[in-house]
């Protein structure tokens, strides 16, 4: 047998795949952006239309975005930006800012953007950590609040009691065949982040001004105590309902209430539903609101970024977050705008919807920045759904909480 | 150039593109994982990180963790056999089945029956979360409908482990299905005939003919399936929800990739990786060598 024949053939193939291969049309050699989110489809459709106007403006700029799942951007960010790549901005909540610092994989902003610029914001929408700004938000927001079909629930409740006494009145089985056919209320309430509402609204919050965790307190065993009962005695919630479904359950009128977030909203309205949006309730023994964690929605910039996109990025986030794109996005999607101007504006202060999407804003605190939040959250999510499955005591579960969560933040930290 | 010179630097050719691809793939993470499972790379040394020796394996092996590392080293044992158990007696039921000359519409089955391997992993794990819920799931409305009663399937942490082998089962015993049904028809037909002019039974068919002959091909499938089921993280994160209820259905791989993507624990999750490669390689030399899998049978 002979092998010394094919590999002229061979090479002449690589050859020509070579060659071949610059023969795809002509050279783009515009500045390419890339921007990394985890938005849902309504608003990747509202952000290409506004890049589409930025590149129609700038036609030596290509800026392309990406969706990524929430975990899958960060890790995907992280790994990246290590690596010395990765998108040159990345956009989502202010939580990935503590420890994408710490990793010293995004930009510090306060020296590429003037103060002129950066006071049309709200202050909350400026997310600094250890005294450095790291994050320009376009949206304020990823909060909870009380979602109700107005065919069902004509006045929402503003108190606990209210909420369960409705509750009771909505739940109940229409078919006679024995099973409830339609919930007071759902959410996903085997998630913590949405148990913080009621943590807070017993007058507890997860961590101290030094991120210490403070769990094992009467706010988490009284919150925790407050949703079992919702559940087991006063059976105004389904028995098991993960986000899916719960949302799945208001969606087809099998729920006269739901707690979700500003995210949900325009879903509802699309599907048909005749929406109102209420702060969630006050609790009575302590007289505070059930306020959720806030957090802007916004833009980091890679720290890898070469200078000459730098330049293009900071004239991108400048054109994103502007006074009209803004008013775009709020009209569009009923998310709460961070330009002062917008919030001003007619549309949003007599906008029911977005008027009391505020009132839980400013009823809520915002959400910690620093990478031990990761820690608390899933020291919180086995007691938590322990105390849900019957196996664990509120009070038990309380300590286990704060036990585990000084455990992993010292594992993460050592 | 003499002709034998020619001729390896000929096959030097060919294997080099795949030689240089496997270092990039594989050797390359594999050694870049050896060395950071040493280190003490994590979220406030991801950049300085440096060796600390076997301080990551020690805590492996001893650190209080919740789940505990042998709880689940256990759970991701049984999560392997049960799951493997299933896959391969299913899987060569329906070979055998659909192996028989009699069955019209072969094809048919065949395509049905290797549909739940067709279909993306996700979109399996999420339908058979939704199956499993307890009020409005289909499984528990079918259970119900014949009397028994209503099992709080996503609730109880027996109950979710339960849920997730029952959704892995149904993922992989169309693999074991294709195997052994390739291997059952290249079984020469003149045996079974001989079989049958000595008298024998099918069963003494299938124990001293099929079992034999389909063994070369199903040992390594089961190699391959065990090592595939002990490291499918899919099936767990999706359906469980990244091991809910309170981190009771982790198996390693799914507690490594907590430990690494969620708590940024690099070195520790780089360590505990070794140990299940280290598991799953002396799993795989002792399991070939006690089945003599790569015997020849004839």
């Amino acid at each position: 047998m002979r092998y010394g024949l094919p590999i002229r053939p061979l090479f002449l193939l690589l050859a020509a795949a070579v060659s071949l291969s610059g023969c795809g049309g002509p050279k783009d050699d515009r500045v390419r952006i890339t921007i990394w989110h985890q938005d849902r489809p309504d608003v990747r459709d509202v952000l290409q239309k506004q890049l589409d106007r930025f590149m129609a403006l700038h036609p030596e700029v290509k800026v392309e975005q990406l969706f990524k799942e929430t975990e899958e951007l960060r890790s995907g960010f992280i790994i990246a930006a290590i690596a010395g790549q990765g998108p040159e901005i990345v956009y989502g909540p202010s939580d990935q800012v503590g420890p994408f610092q710490v990793m010293d994989i995004i930009l510090p902003l306060d020296s590429l953007f003037d103060r002129t610029f950066l006071d049309q914001f709200t202050p909350k929408a400026l997310t600094y950590y250890k005294g450095r700004l790291y994050k320009i938000a376009d949206k304020m927001g990823n909060h909870l609040t009380l979602v109700y079909n107005k065919k069902l629930v004509p006045v929402p409740p503003r108190t606990e009691a209210e909420l369960v006494a409705m509750g009771k009145a909505l739940t109940k089985d229409t078919n006679g065949d024995g099973k409830v056919d339609q919930y007071g209320l759902t959410w996903n309430y085997t998630e913590p982040f949405f148990f913080i509402p009621f943590m807070t609204g017993f007058g507890g919050w997860i961590m101290d001004e030094e991120d210490r965790p403070t769990l094992n307190t009467a706010g988490t065993v009284n919150g925790l105590k407050f949703i079992k009962a919702l559940r087991d005695e006063h059976r105004i919630i389904p028995n098991e309902a993960d986000y899916n479904i719960a949302d799945a359950l208001f969606k087809d009128g099998h729920a006269g209430m739901i707690i979700n977030g500003d995210w949900s909203w325009a879903g509802y309205q699309k599907a048909g539903l005749d929406i109102g949006v209420a702060p969630l309730p006050k609790i009575t023994s302590t007289g505070l609101w059930c306020g959720t964690m806030v957090s802007p929605k916004g833009f980091s910039i890679n720290a890898n970024i070469t200078e000459e996109k730098k330049r293009w990025a900071v004239e991108l986030i400048r054109y994103l977050t502007s006074e009209e794109n803004q008013m775009e996005a709020t009209r569009t999607l009923f998310t709460m705008p961070t330009n002062r101007n917008v919030i001003r504006s007619g549309f949003v202060q007599n906008n029911e919807i977005l008027r009391n999407s505020q009132i839980q804003i400013d009823n809520g605190q915002p959400m910690p920045v620093v990478p031990e939040l990761r820690a608390i959250w899933d020291a919180m999510r086995p007691s938590y759904q322990a105390v849900l499955a019957g196996s664990r005591s509120p009070e038990q579960a309380a300590t286990d909480m704060q036990l585990q969560a000084l455990q992993r933040i010292r594992e993460m930290n050592e | 150039m003499s002709p034998s010179l020619r001729k390896n630097l000929f096959i030097a050719f060919l294997v080099a593109p795949a030689f240089v691809i496997l270092i990039g793939v594989v050797v390359y993470p594999f050694v870049y994982n050896v060395v950071l499972s040493f280190s003490n790379m994590n979220l406030r040394h991801i950049r300085d990180w440096e060796i600390v020796g076997l301080r990551n394996y020690v805590k492996v092996f001893t650190e209080p963790s919740q789940p505990d590392f042998y709880v689940i080293f256990i759970k991701t044992v049984v999560w392997t056999v049960v799951n493997l158990f299933f896959h391969v007696v299913i899987g060569v039921f329906l070979a055998l089945v659909l192996n028989q000359k009699e069955i019209r519409g072969k094809g048919i089955f065949r395509t049905v029956l290797v549909l739940p391997w067709a279909v993306p992993q996700l979109i399996v794990a999420l339908t058979w979360r939704g199956m499993f819920n307890y009020e409005y799931g289909s499984i528990n409305q079918i259970m119900t409908r014949l009397g028994l009663p209503a099992v709080e399937w996503l609730r109880g942490p027996t109950e979710a482990f339960i849920a997730v082998i029952i959704t892995n089962v149904w993922l992989g015993f169309p693999f074991m299905m294709v195997i052994a049904l390739g291997a059952l028809q290249s079984i020469p037909h003149d045996l079974y005939e001989a079989a049958d002019i000595d008298g024998a039974s099918w069963y003494h068919k299938l124990r001293n003919i099929t079992i034999p002959l389909i063994k070369p091909v199903m040992v390594p499938a089961i190699t391959l399936g065990t090592i595939w089921t002990f490291n499918n993280l899919n099936i767990i994160w999706l359906v469980s929800n990244a091991g809910e209820p309170s981190d009771s259905t982790h198996i390693l791989v799914s507690f490594v990739y907590k430990a690494a993507f969620n708590f940024y624990r690099y070195g520790y999750g780089a360590a505990l990786s070794m140990v299940i490669f280290f598991i799953l390689l002396a799993f795989s030399l002792v399991f070939m060598r006690r089945t003599k899998a790569a015997d020849a049978v004839y």
